[in-house]
Protein backbone atom coordinates (compact mmCIF):
# COMPACT_ATOMS: atom_id res chain seq x y z
CA UNK A 1 0.00 0.00 0.00
CA UNK A 2 1.02 3.61 -0.39
CA UNK A 3 0.47 6.75 1.61
CA UNK A 4 -2.51 8.75 0.44
CA UNK A 5 -1.36 11.83 -1.45
CA UNK A 6 -3.30 14.79 -2.75
CA UNK A 7 -2.65 17.25 -5.55
CA UNK A 8 -3.11 21.00 -5.58
CA UNK A 9 -5.60 22.56 -7.95
CA UNK A 10 -2.75 23.62 -10.24
CA UNK A 11 -1.58 20.10 -11.04
CA UNK A 12 -4.24 19.02 -13.58
CA UNK A 13 -3.89 22.28 -15.49
CA UNK A 14 -0.06 22.21 -15.44
CA UNK A 15 0.17 18.53 -16.39
CA UNK A 16 -2.34 18.95 -19.22
CA UNK A 17 -0.25 21.73 -20.73
CA UNK A 18 2.97 19.77 -20.22
CA UNK A 19 1.41 16.81 -22.04
CA UNK A 20 0.47 19.03 -24.97
CA UNK A 21 4.05 20.29 -25.27
CA UNK A 22 5.40 16.73 -24.95
CA UNK A 23 3.05 15.35 -27.62
CA UNK A 24 3.93 18.13 -30.04
CA UNK A 25 7.69 17.76 -29.50
CA UNK A 26 7.55 13.99 -29.99
CA UNK A 27 5.33 14.31 -33.06
CA UNK A 28 7.44 17.02 -34.69
CA UNK A 29 10.65 15.02 -34.25
CA UNK A 30 8.96 11.89 -35.62
CA UNK A 31 7.76 13.84 -38.65
CA UNK A 32 11.28 15.18 -39.24
CA UNK A 33 12.51 11.58 -39.23
CA UNK A 34 9.80 10.51 -41.68
CA UNK A 35 10.64 13.43 -43.98
CA UNK A 36 14.33 12.54 -43.90
CA UNK A 37 13.42 9.12 -45.29
CA UNK A 38 11.09 10.53 -47.95
CA UNK A 39 7.97 9.18 -46.27
CA UNK A 40 4.69 11.09 -46.32
CA UNK A 41 3.07 9.31 -43.35
CA UNK A 42 4.41 9.27 -39.79
CA UNK A 43 4.71 5.66 -38.58
CA UNK A 44 5.42 4.09 -35.17
CA UNK A 45 8.99 3.35 -36.24
CA UNK A 46 9.55 7.10 -36.68
CA UNK A 47 8.41 7.64 -33.10
CA UNK A 48 10.63 4.74 -32.01
CA UNK A 49 13.68 6.28 -33.70
CA UNK A 50 13.07 9.59 -31.92
CA UNK A 51 12.86 7.80 -28.58
CA UNK A 52 16.11 5.95 -29.20
CA UNK A 53 17.94 9.04 -30.48
CA UNK A 54 16.75 11.59 -27.89
CA UNK A 55 18.25 11.36 -24.40
CA UNK A 56 15.28 12.92 -22.60
CA UNK A 57 12.98 10.32 -24.19
CA UNK A 58 14.94 7.32 -22.90
CA UNK A 59 12.31 6.61 -20.25
CA UNK A 60 10.07 5.44 -23.11
CA UNK A 61 12.36 2.69 -24.43
CA UNK A 62 10.38 -0.01 -22.60
CA UNK A 63 7.30 0.89 -24.63
CA UNK A 64 8.98 0.53 -28.01
CA UNK A 65 9.66 -3.21 -28.46
CA UNK A 66 5.95 -4.00 -28.64
CA UNK A 67 5.41 -1.55 -31.47
CA UNK A 68 8.59 -2.42 -33.31
CA UNK A 69 7.65 -6.09 -33.11
CA UNK A 70 4.40 -5.33 -34.90
CA UNK A 71 6.30 -3.58 -37.68
CA UNK A 72 9.44 -5.71 -37.91
CA UNK A 73 9.19 -6.12 -41.70
CA UNK A 74 8.46 -2.45 -42.29
CA UNK A 75 11.25 -1.50 -39.93
CA UNK A 76 13.71 -3.58 -41.95
CA UNK A 77 12.64 -1.79 -45.12
CA UNK A 78 12.92 1.52 -43.31
CA UNK A 79 16.50 0.73 -42.33
CA UNK A 80 17.32 -0.13 -45.95
CA UNK A 81 15.89 3.20 -47.01
CA UNK A 82 18.02 4.89 -44.38
CA UNK A 83 21.12 3.16 -45.77
CA UNK A 84 20.28 4.32 -49.29
CA UNK A 85 19.81 7.84 -47.96
CA UNK A 86 23.23 7.69 -46.35
CA UNK A 87 24.75 6.51 -49.64
CA UNK A 88 23.12 9.44 -51.37
CA UNK A 89 24.69 11.74 -48.83
CA UNK A 90 28.09 10.18 -49.53
CA UNK A 91 27.55 10.59 -53.27
CA UNK A 92 26.62 14.19 -52.72
CA UNK A 93 29.86 14.79 -50.85
CA UNK A 94 31.80 13.14 -53.68
CA UNK A 95 30.01 15.29 -56.23
CA UNK A 96 30.86 18.38 -54.26
CA UNK A 97 34.49 17.30 -54.19
CA UNK A 98 34.43 16.69 -57.94
CA UNK A 99 32.93 20.08 -58.59
CA UNK A 100 35.75 21.57 -56.57
CA UNK A 101 38.40 20.28 -58.98
CA UNK A 102 37.65 22.71 -61.84
CA UNK A 103 37.82 25.55 -59.37
CA UNK A 104 41.19 24.29 -58.22
CA UNK A 105 42.35 24.16 -61.84
CA UNK A 106 41.16 27.72 -62.32
CA UNK A 107 43.08 28.68 -59.25
CA UNK A 108 46.17 27.04 -60.66
CA UNK A 109 45.77 28.87 -63.96
CA UNK A 110 45.31 32.13 -62.14
CA UNK A 111 48.38 31.41 -60.10
CA UNK A 112 50.34 30.68 -63.27
CA UNK A 113 49.06 33.90 -64.78
CA UNK A 114 50.05 35.84 -61.71
CA UNK A 115 53.53 34.37 -61.84
CA UNK A 116 53.92 35.31 -65.50
CA UNK A 117 52.61 38.81 -64.87
CA UNK A 118 54.94 39.10 -61.93
CA UNK A 119 57.91 38.25 -64.06
CA UNK A 120 56.88 40.71 -66.73
CA UNK A 121 56.33 43.42 -64.19
CA UNK A 122 59.68 42.78 -62.55
CA UNK A 123 61.73 42.66 -65.77
CA UNK A 124 61.10 46.25 -67.00
CA UNK A 125 61.84 47.63 -63.57
CA UNK A 126 65.10 45.72 -63.38
CA UNK A 127 66.10 46.77 -66.91
CA UNK A 128 65.24 50.38 -66.24
CA UNK A 129 67.21 50.44 -63.07
CA UNK A 130 70.30 48.90 -64.65
CA UNK A 131 70.11 50.87 -67.88
CA UNK A 132 71.21 54.42 -68.64
CA UNK A 133 68.75 57.24 -69.47
CA UNK A 134 68.94 56.54 -73.20
CA UNK A 135 67.87 52.94 -72.66
CA UNK A 136 64.94 54.15 -70.62
CA UNK A 137 63.90 56.38 -73.54
CA UNK A 138 64.13 53.37 -75.80
CA UNK A 139 61.85 51.44 -73.47
CA UNK A 140 59.28 54.20 -73.64
CA UNK A 141 59.43 54.10 -77.43
CA UNK A 142 58.91 50.38 -77.43
CA UNK A 143 55.87 50.74 -75.18
CA UNK A 144 54.37 53.43 -77.41
CA UNK A 145 54.78 51.23 -80.44
CA UNK B 1 -12.60 25.46 -3.97
CA UNK B 2 -9.19 24.04 -3.04
CA UNK B 3 -10.67 21.50 -0.64
CA UNK B 4 -13.13 20.34 -3.25
CA UNK B 5 -10.32 19.85 -5.75
CA UNK B 6 -8.24 17.86 -3.30
CA UNK B 7 -11.14 15.60 -2.37
CA UNK B 8 -11.91 15.03 -6.02
CA UNK B 9 -8.28 14.09 -6.65
CA UNK B 10 -8.27 11.66 -3.76
CA UNK B 11 -11.47 10.04 -4.91
CA UNK B 12 -10.17 9.60 -8.43
CA UNK B 13 -7.03 8.02 -7.02
CA UNK B 14 -9.08 5.46 -5.14
CA UNK B 15 -11.13 4.70 -8.23
CA UNK B 16 -7.97 4.19 -10.25
CA UNK B 17 -6.55 1.88 -7.59
CA UNK B 18 -9.75 -0.11 -7.67
CA UNK B 19 -9.55 -0.40 -11.44
CA UNK B 20 -6.01 -1.65 -11.23
CA UNK B 21 -7.02 -4.52 -8.96
CA UNK B 22 -9.84 -5.59 -11.24
CA UNK B 23 -7.81 -5.15 -14.43
CA UNK B 24 -7.21 -1.88 -16.26
CA UNK B 25 -9.66 -0.83 -18.90
CA UNK B 26 -8.19 0.57 -22.09
CA UNK B 27 -9.98 3.90 -21.74
CA UNK B 28 -8.63 4.32 -18.21
CA UNK B 29 -4.98 3.70 -19.09
CA UNK B 30 -4.60 6.21 -21.92
CA UNK B 31 -5.70 9.69 -22.87
CA UNK B 32 -8.46 9.80 -25.51
CA UNK B 33 -6.96 9.08 -28.95
CA UNK B 34 -8.96 11.89 -30.60
CA UNK B 35 -7.48 14.52 -28.29
CA UNK B 36 -3.96 13.15 -28.73
CA UNK B 37 -4.47 13.13 -32.49
CA UNK B 38 -5.64 16.75 -32.57
CA UNK B 39 -2.61 17.91 -30.56
CA UNK B 40 -0.28 15.92 -32.84
CA UNK B 41 -1.74 17.59 -35.92
CA UNK B 42 -1.10 21.04 -34.43
CA UNK B 43 2.63 20.26 -34.47
CA UNK B 44 2.75 19.46 -38.19
CA UNK B 45 1.96 21.20 -41.49
CA UNK B 46 -1.49 20.62 -42.98
CA UNK B 47 -0.29 18.16 -45.62
CA UNK B 48 1.42 15.85 -43.11
CA UNK B 49 -0.21 12.51 -42.40
CA UNK B 50 -0.05 10.38 -39.26
CA UNK B 51 -0.84 6.67 -39.23
CA UNK B 52 -3.31 5.34 -36.69
CA UNK B 53 -0.57 3.18 -35.20
CA UNK B 54 1.68 6.20 -34.70
CA UNK B 55 -1.14 7.96 -32.84
CA UNK B 56 -1.51 4.93 -30.58
CA UNK B 57 2.24 4.88 -29.94
CA UNK B 58 2.21 8.53 -28.86
CA UNK B 59 -0.91 7.84 -26.79
CA UNK B 60 1.06 5.27 -24.79
CA UNK B 61 4.10 7.54 -24.58
CA UNK B 62 2.20 10.46 -23.08
CA UNK B 63 0.71 8.25 -20.34
CA UNK B 64 4.22 7.07 -19.53
CA UNK B 65 5.33 10.72 -19.48
CA UNK B 66 2.65 11.53 -16.90
CA UNK B 67 3.68 8.62 -14.68
CA UNK B 68 7.35 9.54 -15.08
CA UNK B 69 6.92 13.19 -14.03
CA UNK B 70 4.31 12.72 -11.32
CA UNK B 71 6.18 9.74 -9.86
CA UNK B 72 9.26 11.90 -9.38
CA UNK B 73 7.21 14.76 -7.90
CA UNK B 74 5.42 12.31 -5.61
CA UNK B 75 8.71 10.87 -4.33
CA UNK B 76 9.94 14.39 -3.53
CA UNK B 77 6.81 15.16 -1.52
CA UNK B 78 7.08 11.93 0.44
CA UNK B 79 10.71 12.62 1.33
CA UNK B 80 9.72 16.07 2.56
CA UNK B 81 6.76 14.65 4.51
CA UNK B 82 4.23 16.67 2.55
CA UNK B 83 0.88 15.22 1.50
CA UNK B 84 0.00 17.56 -1.34
CA UNK B 85 1.90 17.72 -4.63
CA UNK B 86 1.99 21.32 -5.84
CA UNK B 87 2.95 23.04 -9.07
CA UNK B 88 6.52 23.73 -7.98
CA UNK B 89 7.08 20.02 -7.30
CA UNK B 90 5.94 19.25 -10.82
CA UNK B 91 8.23 21.88 -12.35
CA UNK B 92 11.15 20.63 -10.23
CA UNK B 93 10.53 17.07 -11.43
CA UNK B 94 10.58 18.17 -15.07
CA UNK B 95 13.90 19.95 -14.57
CA UNK B 96 15.36 16.91 -12.83
CA UNK B 97 14.21 14.53 -15.56
CA UNK B 98 15.54 16.54 -18.50
CA UNK B 99 12.48 18.55 -19.50
CA UNK B 100 13.77 21.91 -18.28
CA UNK B 101 12.73 23.51 -21.56
CA UNK B 102 9.09 22.91 -20.59
CA UNK B 103 9.39 24.84 -17.32
CA UNK B 104 9.49 28.40 -18.67
CA UNK B 105 6.37 28.13 -20.90
CA UNK B 106 4.54 26.38 -18.08
CA UNK B 107 5.41 29.17 -15.65
CA UNK B 108 3.96 31.71 -18.08
CA UNK B 109 0.86 29.55 -18.46
CA UNK B 110 0.54 29.13 -14.67
CA UNK B 111 0.87 32.88 -14.14
CA UNK B 112 -1.96 33.60 -16.57
CA UNK B 113 -4.05 30.84 -15.00
CA UNK B 114 -3.64 32.37 -11.55
CA UNK B 115 -4.64 35.79 -12.89
CA UNK B 116 -7.82 34.25 -14.26
CA UNK B 117 -8.50 32.43 -11.00
CA UNK B 118 -8.11 35.71 -9.13
CA UNK B 119 -10.67 37.39 -11.36
CA UNK B 120 -13.10 34.52 -10.94
CA UNK B 121 -12.79 34.59 -7.15
CA UNK B 122 -13.29 38.34 -7.11
CA UNK B 123 -16.45 38.04 -9.18
CA UNK B 124 -17.89 35.31 -6.98
CA UNK B 125 -17.06 37.20 -3.80
CA UNK B 126 -18.79 40.43 -4.79
CA UNK B 127 -22.49 40.00 -5.63
CA UNK B 128 -22.99 43.73 -6.05
CA UNK B 129 -20.27 43.81 -8.68
CA UNK B 130 -22.16 41.20 -10.61
CA UNK B 131 -25.13 43.57 -10.60
CA UNK B 132 -22.91 46.24 -12.04
CA UNK B 133 -21.55 43.78 -14.57
CA UNK B 134 -25.03 43.04 -15.84
CA UNK B 135 -24.82 46.20 -17.91
CA UNK B 136 -21.92 44.68 -19.93
CA UNK B 137 -23.50 41.50 -21.23
CA UNK B 138 -20.95 40.73 -23.93
CA UNK B 139 -17.78 40.78 -21.77
CA UNK B 140 -19.64 38.75 -19.15
CA UNK B 141 -20.57 36.07 -21.65
CA UNK B 142 -17.01 35.92 -22.98
CA UNK B 143 -15.68 35.51 -19.45
CA UNK B 144 -18.15 32.74 -18.66
CA UNK B 145 -17.23 30.91 -21.85
CA UNK B 146 -13.55 31.09 -20.96
CA UNK B 147 -14.24 29.76 -17.47
CA UNK B 148 -16.14 26.82 -18.92
CA UNK B 149 -13.14 25.91 -21.05
CA UNK B 150 -10.86 26.06 -18.03
CA UNK B 151 -13.27 23.94 -16.04
CA UNK B 152 -13.38 21.25 -18.72
CA UNK B 153 -9.60 21.12 -18.88
CA UNK B 154 -9.46 20.87 -15.13
CA UNK B 155 -11.77 17.86 -14.83
CA UNK B 156 -10.12 16.12 -17.77
CA UNK B 157 -6.57 16.45 -16.48
CA UNK B 158 -7.43 15.60 -12.90
CA UNK B 159 -8.55 12.05 -13.59
CA UNK B 160 -5.62 11.24 -15.81
CA UNK B 161 -2.98 12.68 -13.54
CA UNK B 162 -4.15 10.94 -10.39
CA UNK B 163 -4.61 7.62 -12.14
CA UNK B 164 -1.13 7.73 -13.59
CA UNK B 165 0.34 8.80 -10.27
CA UNK B 166 -1.19 5.71 -8.68
CA UNK B 167 0.34 3.55 -11.38
CA UNK B 168 3.72 5.11 -10.72
CA UNK B 169 3.48 4.50 -6.99
CA UNK B 170 2.42 0.90 -7.49
CA UNK B 171 5.33 0.23 -9.82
Amino acid sequence: MFTKQMISSEIPMLMSKACEIFIQELTFRAWMHAEKNNKSIVQPCDVAKVIMQTDTMNFLTEIIPNNLGDFSVFDAKEENIANIAEENEVSLSFTAGFMGNPMMKMDSEENAGNIVEGNQATLPYTSGFMGNPMNMMNMDNVRMK
Amino acid sequence: MAESDNESGGHTGNASGSNEFSGCREQDRFLPIANVSRIMKKALPANAKISKEAKETVQECVSEFISFITGEASDKCQKEKRKTINGDDLLWAMTTLGFEEYVEPLKVYLHKYRELEGEKTAMMGRPHERDEGYGHATPMMIMMGHQQQQHQGHVYGSGTTTGSASSARTR
